[in-house]
């Protein structure tokens, strides 16, 4: 194949804009007239309340408008499950629960206004765990959940009524193998409660123009935060544009909106446009986190070695609402995804999410999944160390090839786990002998696509200027989007890369789309635009058969209307992206630091579209993971968010993250553009159990809890010496 | 603080005269107002990011007399006669800044909203100390967060501009 765009430098399009400060995130926009909105909060984690007094917070400077929950009631939010209360009206379930909304001409006038509304609340039995919350006696949560919205799905009926989801997946016969191995292990761990962190916080600004109404947000799924918002709040889809616009990181945490649907009874009720930039503290307490789990893992293996079943029991704490989750589970989507990537003949996998009083679970780039990599990985090597087995052995036993099924029940085509394993073991191999107190592990894994997502249109069309545009209703959260689909039609059409321009449209100007998330965006966007291009191609030849692409395009510019075609493809099912991790650790043995050495981040990504994004999505995500595996926790005390600062909840900088090796495999193609596959939820996952592994490989302490704190790492050591 | 005295306190501006980017400027605020909020609301330079609003994730550094600092938690009363220095000033008459040019070069930034920070306190770095070493590096940069987490690109680029700083 001729690569030539494929192969040139890859600019990225937005690149100059965000260097010098020109890119415009939502909380940079006006508009005439704007208000400023805040929140009067619940300062409980559960709570009744009677009323809510606004007459002194009314007469105070600045405001124009206060909505209570009996305004809104009984209009709640959600991204599928609506159970969130716009405000809430009778009942707060979490402390930051959002109970008034002040616009006000300033930002400091709404804050002040809306510490003066006064709210007489009493107590109620709170749950702060999640196997309190299925005990029996529990308070019953959410009374009235038979009312609740459910979108595009019918929300199965549950035994406890504080479950939120429940999902069980099942094939083969595990309890039967489960009998016949020859070893049965089975252990248990714990993820901490970690929030994806986006440096930009949600933002939303809303505003009327006659009966249409207009949001610009940072959410990045437009399309569907149009639909939820319909939904909630009754209003017709063609009265309703959603814009997003250059969004400042997401980790999947932008997939969740809040105050994009009070706002608009605000904007109402005012006749003025109105803005909400979150608080960081707000953020970190009120919106939404990767959800915490408890997860035991049993897995039987024969003689030699072999696994011949699995199955897991994984609890999530789905915190005060389900609205931030997105699936019809309603438990994180890689709920499934324990031993992925390895032969598993029988599995059963059970996940059940469950409300307490904490802050809201939600999507965290690779959500669900990576609780179950670092359950898994520190499985499997628990369970090779005490069989007297390699690590990279033991794997490689189990790993998956071609023809053979995984825990889902599903077979394998184009395999890349077996050449993983050999280039970690090449890893391992090329260290050679280590000193005291340092350790190595290994985790691996695989991610397929959300199955709900597959399928992708944009528009592409020569204009007066002879450039052609594409029109596409994803956003840029900072993956590179645009300029990936740039170099696809580029490559395809056989055009330098200035002849193609990328346009981001609005929910009433570009064609539907799911959004930026699941790793979709270069294999199933990237899809459309290829196959628009196919298309444009032959229109272009038909208008100059024969002819020059550059005669072509001017031919087309020429003409009245341009050239205008659809690109839609759908991707296939049960396709994956592999990888492995291999970390060296130095532990303190005097205080249980742990210090990251030699790490290599090995990653079966296809054909590379973008090579600069792509490495910066593994970078990424590797700091990204090692802050979940060493630094980070959103602590709760009796529901209270107590590190709801960037002080206390502390993300890697600089000093915190080594140079990381990247091994890119490209020769298993997958089903995207040329080849190619994702990349944008692989390094995170495996991390953390790779550490975990490497700790006891380093001093003999096994941590089964995230983070893994110094802390946790001298109980361990002092235990072994006493 | 209570509701009032919040109020009060915006009801008390004085005149506060500075420099911005090799301009005088002369704003009507509480002395006690954040620099970023007058930058961004008062003055409409937009380049300088709102993150944590705590002085805590670094998105919001500028230059106050060549030192790189955050200005969600400088009150203006501190910047009067001052000389400040945002993003948007940081190359001068058009072009792009050694350090701005380098980021774009080493693809070092996903979303972009740590950059205008990271490049503040790296130019601050660079103007005392034109080739750091990496621990100069990363404690200059010890207040700035990076969730797209290219850390490493970073450093490169901050590395590769040292040499061609003015």
């Amino acid at each position: 194949m001729d690569r030539a765009i494929l192969d040139a430098p890859e600019v990225r399009i937005e690149g100059r804009d965000k260097v010098t400060g020109s890119a415009r995130y939502v909380g940079d926009l006006v508009r005439e007239g704007m208000l400023h909105v805040a929140y009067t909060r619940s300062p409980y984690p559960h709570a009744r309340f009677a009323s809510v007094d606004t007459r002194r917070a009314e007469t105070m400077p600045g405001v124009h408008a206060i909505l209570t929950g009996a305004d809104v009631r009984p209009r709640r939010l959600g991204r599928r499950l609506q159970d969130w209360p716009l405000l809430a009206w009778d009942r707060v379930r979490m402390v930051g629960d959002r109970v008034a909304a002040v616009a006000a001409g300033t930002l400091a006038e709404a804050e002040a206004a809306a510490q003066a509304v006064d709210v007489e609340y009493q107590e109620l039995p709170a749950i702060f765990d999640v196997d309190a919350s299925l005990a029996p006696g529990a308070p019953i949560l959410h009374p009235e959940a038979a009312d609740y919205t459910f979108l595009r799905a019918t929300r199965p009926t549950f035994e406890h009524p504080n479950i939120q989801g429940h999902a069980v997946h099942e094939h083969g016969d595990a309890r039967a193998a489960m009998a016949t191995a020859a070893h049965v292990f089975e252990h248990s761990f714990e993820i901490a409660r970690v929030v994806a962190g986006a440096l930009e916080p949600h933002a939303s600004l809303a505003w009327l123009e006659g009966e249409v109404v207009h949001v610009q947000s940072t959410n990045k799924s437009p399309f569907r935060l149009r639909d939820q918002v319909s939904a909630a709040l009754d209003i017709p889809l063609d009265q309703l544009v959603i814009d997003s616009g250059v969004i400042g990181g997401d980790f999947g945490g932008k997939g969740s909106s809040i105050d994009d649907f009070v706002l608009i009874p605000l904007a109402r009720r005012t006749g003025r446009p109105v803005r909400v930039v979150t608080r960081y503290a707000d953020e970190l307490r009120a919106t939404n986190s990767r959800h915490m789990a408890r997860i035991t893992l049993r897995t039987g293996l024969d003689e030699e070695g072999r696994i011949v079943a699995h199955e897991a029991r994984i609890v999530y704490d789905g915190g005060a609402y389900g609205a931030a989750k997105g699936n019809v589970a309603q438990v994180p989507g890689g709920w499934r995804n324990t031993l992925v990537g390895y032969r598993i003949p029988n599995a059963r996998i059970e996940a059940i999410s469950v409300y307490t009083n904490n802050v809201p679970g939600g999507h965290a780039r690779a959500p669900g999944q990576v609780q179950n990599a670092f359950a898994a990985e520190s499985h499997v090597d628990l369970m090779a160390r005490a069989l007297g087995i390699d690590p990279v052995e033991l794997r490689r036993r189990n790993a998956i090839r071609d023809g053979e099924t995984d825990l889902l029940g599903r077979r394998w085509t184009q395999s890349a786990m077996p050449a993983i394993l050999d280039h970690l073991a090449d890893v391992a191999a090329a260290r050679g002998s280590r000193r005291p107190g340092v350790g190595r592990g290994i985790a691996i894994g695989a991610r397929s696509l959300p199955a709900a997502e597959l399928d992708a249109t944009v528009e592409l069309s020569v204009g007066r200027d002879g450039i052609v545009e594409v029109l596409t209703g994803v956003t840029d959260q900072g993956g590179g989007a645009h300029t990936a689909l740039q170099r696809i039609v580029a490559q395809a059409l056989g055009v330098p890369l200035g002849r193609v321009r990328v346009r981001r449209g609005t929910t009433a100007e570009a064609p539907w789309d799911h959004g930026v998330g699941g790793s979709r965006v270069t294999p199933v966007v990237g899809g459309a635009a290829l196959a628009g291009a196919r298309l444009l191609r032959a229109s272009l030849e038909e208008l100059a058969p024969g002819a020059a692409i550059e005669t072509q395009l001017q031919q087309a510019a020429e003409r009245p209307d341009g050239v205008r075609v659809t690109g839609s493809f759908e991707h296939a099912q049960g396709f994956f992206s592999t990888f492995g991790c291999a970390v060296e650790v130095d532990v303190d043995r005097e205080t249980g630091h742990v210090r990251l050495g030699d790490c290599t981040f090995i990653a079966d990504v296809g054909t590379v579209v973008n090579p600069v994004a792509l490495r910066g999505q593994l970078l990424g995500g590797f700091a990204m993971g090692l802050g979940q595996a060493l630094m980070e926790e959103l602590q709760i005390e009796d529901g209270v968010v107590t590190t709801a600062n960037l002080g206390d909840y502390k993300m890697p900088v600089m000093a915190d993250v080594p140079p990381l090796n990247v091994v890119l495999l490209t020769e298993f193609v997958g089903d995207g553009p040329f080849g190619a596959k994702s990349a944008g939820e692989l390094a995170n996952v495996a991390v953390a159990p790779a550490i975990a592994n490497a700790i006891e490989d380093a001093v003999g302490v096994r941590v089964t809890s995230l983070p893994i704190t110094a802390e946790k790492v001298l109980a361990g050591l002092r235990q072994a010496g006493s | 603080m209570t509701s009032e005295s919040r109020l009060d306190r915006a009801a008390r501006s004085e005149s506060i005269v500075f420099t911005v980017n090799g301009r005088p400027c002369a704003v009507d605020v509480h002395p006690d107002t954040p620099l970023l909020y007058v930058l961004r609301n008062d003055l409409k330079l937009k380049g300088t990011r709102f993150g944590c609003a705590s002085g805590l994730c670094g998105a919001c550094t500028v230059h106050v007399d060549g030192r790189a600092v955050t200005s969600c938690d400088l009150p203006m009363w501190s910047v009067a006669g001052h000389t400040v220095t945002t993003i948007e000033g940081l190359a001068g008459e058009g072009g792009l800044h050694p350090l701005q040019q380098a980021f774009v070069d080493e693809g070092a930034g996903q979303c972009g909203y740590c950059l205008s920070g990271i490049l503040m306190s790296a130019a601050a770095l660079l103007a005392d100390t034109p080739s750091p070493s990496l621990d100069e590096i990363t404690a200059a940069l010890e207040r700035n967060v990076c969730r797209c987490g290219v850390h490493a690109r970073v450093i490169r680029a901050i590395r590769a501009a040292g040499g061609k700083h003015p």
